[in-house]
């Protein structure tokens, strides 16, 4: 296959090749690329994806985008400098490793990858080529995250730092096809899902994880709707909980000797603090981050999660620009891929409390990973 | 069960619940339908394949429901097409062969009920103010005049208010009791016309079970009698919430409030125009951020005394007079209501423990007792 390498400084607008055109392109990245074509900043060259239905969907878009059917058709005729991996996760790794093949660099969709070996077979071609592998963990650009680094890194909460984090609600994502439902494709549910952003986040705040225990619902060949996860970091203890079929109230709780913080995933803007024997206040979060190329240019803060893909996107592209850092590299993703499957490897099934003791007896016999053992 | 049987709106709180039982117990012989695959994710975790198709047209659900003996209707979707997906599932179900339609309405096609012994073949008010109370009147209207066709059996279930794990009315009661804007209209003398969902299914398994069932309209609720004080203070109680924080409502006149200028606006015609121009993205963005509101962690945080939202709907629910009678569906099924109030609280409040949504730090309670 004949392949072109991207230039090492890359022309203004950089060009972006998109594997993979389904629900995350549509309902994720598609305005925030729009406004980067708008600005001059980035063009989309290249749409690939088997279905031709979805690709002339998102042409409307980019017109001056080029459909392909497969990421080594793309490469071979196109030289983009960054290549966005949106298709399903069971095939990030093959191509993400294309691209680095083709000299691109890689911004590969959360999961990074649904095993731990396909992650760290990414992070190695990405350093065998010398290129940017960097994972898209949009909350990493969210202001109270910002924040909450700052209360923990000035030790505004003590030590002895334990968290509890809840985040789930029935599932209303609008999926294009049932790969994220199965075992075989998807590698998990709402742990891979969900479980991405918050073991990231975890990490963001307290360092890489590191999991005690773990249970999940997961029967048969589905995957988890629950999923209850003891975790251990570098600063903290805590547990979380996930779902796709409850609305999880909370969102992180940490409470340390000194103070305690509330960070609801939902609210960008504010974070709950309260010092020991003090009282609740709500801190502003207003974290800025750059809204264009220039070395020296303008910052803005996010408001919405749409506005953190943007500036996610931004931030890569000045990686790519300038050298800057990405916010979440391969070797970070390849944490949360490696906490994910250590999860997996110790799975035990979820009591679920209101279920009568002989419907708890049927889903433990009927959980994947009983089922899993017996076969073998 | 006999035969096979489709659950259209398997995604719902109750068809969730169908699905589940049917499937812990082995019974392989269910069919859970969909309309878009994002419907799946709630029952992803139980490993069961499904059947894509939409309610609303009958060639699509004829196609998803071949082959099916039985057809459970629990779709919910949007208020304006209740009739048309009724119609469409009993024109599907007909097409296809279907010896029985079980279909759910609700005591809401009465408003209050403020008569005793209200018998179960009563007709429907037609003159509800709300859109889905009318839509559910003139869909069982559609389903009376359909009973005389002997080659389809249609059952319509007609319960109150659906609760238990997982139900809006639990979480909403106890998330109203933690702002500390709950309120009982009157005291909270009125009946609480509870169902709980396991009763719910339990009836359904019942019609499905029984052969050569017969065309008809049911009430099913709970055994006793409840009041909404009883509801209030026993999840109240569970959650560590404070009685004395609960408003009291006078039982005079009712005056509308912006929540009921907004239902007023979203069963209007304008409302549904500009609904269908919106894109679904937009519509999504705007339900997660109106969700967002009253369950969000920073307001739970302070525990300030918020002041009662009270809505016509719930004011009129609370002012209910008589529980439904229900000795005609249980003599005619032989059913028996597995759950009672306080088995199904206990369950209830496990729950809520389980998603958090109780006062104070009891997150490690909550997840002590959920692990395995």
């Amino acid at each position: 296959m004949e392949q072109r390498a991207a230039p090492e400084v890359p022309r203004i607008p950089i060009e972006l090749a998109i594997i993979g055109c389904g629900a995350v392109v549509e309902g994720l990245y598609r305005r925030a690329l729009e406004r980067l074509e708008a600005r001059g900043l980035a063009r989309v060259v290249a749409l690939v994806d088997p279905s031709a239905e979805r690709t002339s969907a998102l042409r409307r878009h980019f017109r001056s985008a080029r459909a392909f059917a497969t990421p080594r058709e793309a490469f071979a005729a196109m030289g983009p400098s960054l290549a966005i991996i949106t298709s399903p996760p069971a095939l990030h790794a093959e191509h993400a490793i294309a691209a680095f093949a083709a000299g691109s660099n890689v911004l590969c969709e959360k999961p990074m990858a649904v095993h731990r070996d396909d992650a760290a077979r990414m992070v190695a071609a990405a350093r065998d080529a010398r290129r940017i592998l960097a994972v898209g963990m949009t909350r990493r650009m969210y202001p109270c995250l910002v924040e909450a680094r700052g209360l923990v890194a000035r030790s505004a909460l003590g030590d002895d730092l334990r968290f509890v984090f809840r985040e789930g609600h029935v599932f209303d994502w609008p999926v294009s096809t049932d790969a994220a439902f199965r075992r075989a494709t998807a590698g998990g549910g709402v742990l891979v899902d969900l479980g991405s952003h918050v073991l990231d986040l975890i990490a963001a705040l307290f360092g890489p994880p590191e999991v005690k225990r773990y249970a999940d619902d997961g029967q048969t060949a589905g995957v988890e709707a629950n999923a209850l996860i003891d975790i251990a970091t570098p600063l903290a203890t805590g547990v979380v909980q996930l779902s796709w079929n409850q609305p999880l109230v909370g969102g992180l709780h940490v409470t340390g000797s000194a103070g305690e913080l509330i960070l609801e995933p939902a609210r960008l803007d504010a974070i709950a603090y309260r010092p020991r024997d003090g009282t609740w206040e709500t801190i502003p979060c207003k974290a800025t981050w750059p809204r264009d190329l220039a070395p020296m240019g303008a910052r803005a803060t996010p408001r919405t999660h749409q506005d953190c893909i943007y500036y996610q996107l931004v931030q890569i592209l000045r990686a790519i620009a300038h050298g800057e850092p990405v916010p979440v590299t391969g070797e970070q993703g390849l944490e949360i891929v490696s906490a994910i499957d250590a999860c997996y490897q110790q799975a035990t099934s979820l009591r679920i409390p209101w279920l009568t003791d002989a419907e708890q007896a049927a889903a433990d016999a009927r959980h994947w990973k009983v089922r899993r053992c017996a076969a073998a | 069960m006999r035969g096979r049987v489709a659950i259209l709106g398997a995604g719902g709180f109750v068809g969730a619940r169908l699905l589940e039982r049917a499937v812990l117990e082995g019974d392989h012989d269910v069919i859970p339908v969909a309309r878009a695959l994002r419907s799946v994710g709630r029952n992803a975790h139980l490993g069961v394949s499904y059947r894509l198709g939409d309610a609303s047209r009958p060639e699509s659900l004829a196609r998803a429901i071949e082959g099916c003996d039985v057809v459970v209707d629990l779709t919910k979707g949007d208020a304006a097409t209740i009739l048309r997906t009724t119609q469409s599932v009993q024109a599907a179900a007909s097409a296809v062969g279907a010896r029985l339609v079980i279909h759910l309405s609700s005591a809401v096609v009465y408003g209050t009920v403020d008569v005793p012994d209200l018998p179960d073949d009563a007709p429907p008010l037609a003159d509800h103010r709300s859109l889905y109370a009318r839509q559910k009147s003139l869909a069982e209207s559609f389903l009376r005049e359909r009973m005389t066709d002997r080659r389809l059996a249609i059952v319509v279930l007609r319960p109150s208010l659906i609760w238990g794990p997982g139900s809006p009315y639990v979480f909403g009661t106890a998330s109203d009791l933690l702002r500390g804007s709950a309120y009982l209209v009157g005291g909270g003398a009125g009946i609480c016309n509870l169902m709980h969902v396991d009763n719910l299914v339990q009836s359904i398994r019942a019609v499905i079970a029984r052969p050569n069932v017969a065309s008809g309209f049911y009430h099913v609720s709970d055994d006793g009698i409840t009041t909404w004080r009883d509801f209030y203070l026993a999840i109240a109680s569970g959650i560590g919430v404070d009685a004395s924080t609960i408003h009291t409502i006078p039982d005079g006149e009712y005056r509308a409030g912006i929540r009921d200028r907004l239902q007023d606006f979203q069963s209007s015609g304008a409302y549904r125009w500009l609904k269908d121009r919106v894109p679904l993205e937009t519509r999504e963005a705007i339900k997660r951020r109106l969700r967002r509101g009253p369950a969000d962690g920073l307001t739970l945080v302070g525990g300030r005394a918020a002041r009662p939202a009270v809505t016509r709907e719930l004011w009129e629910l609370q002012r209910t007079r008589y529980g439904l009678p229900t000795e005609h569906f249980r003599s005619t099924f032989g059913h028996q209501n597995p759950v009672t109030f306080e088995s199904g609280m206990a369950g209830s409040l496990a729950w809520l423990r389980f998603i958090g949504a109780v006062r104070g730090d009891a997150s490690a309670t909550a997840l002590a007792s959920a692990s395995g």
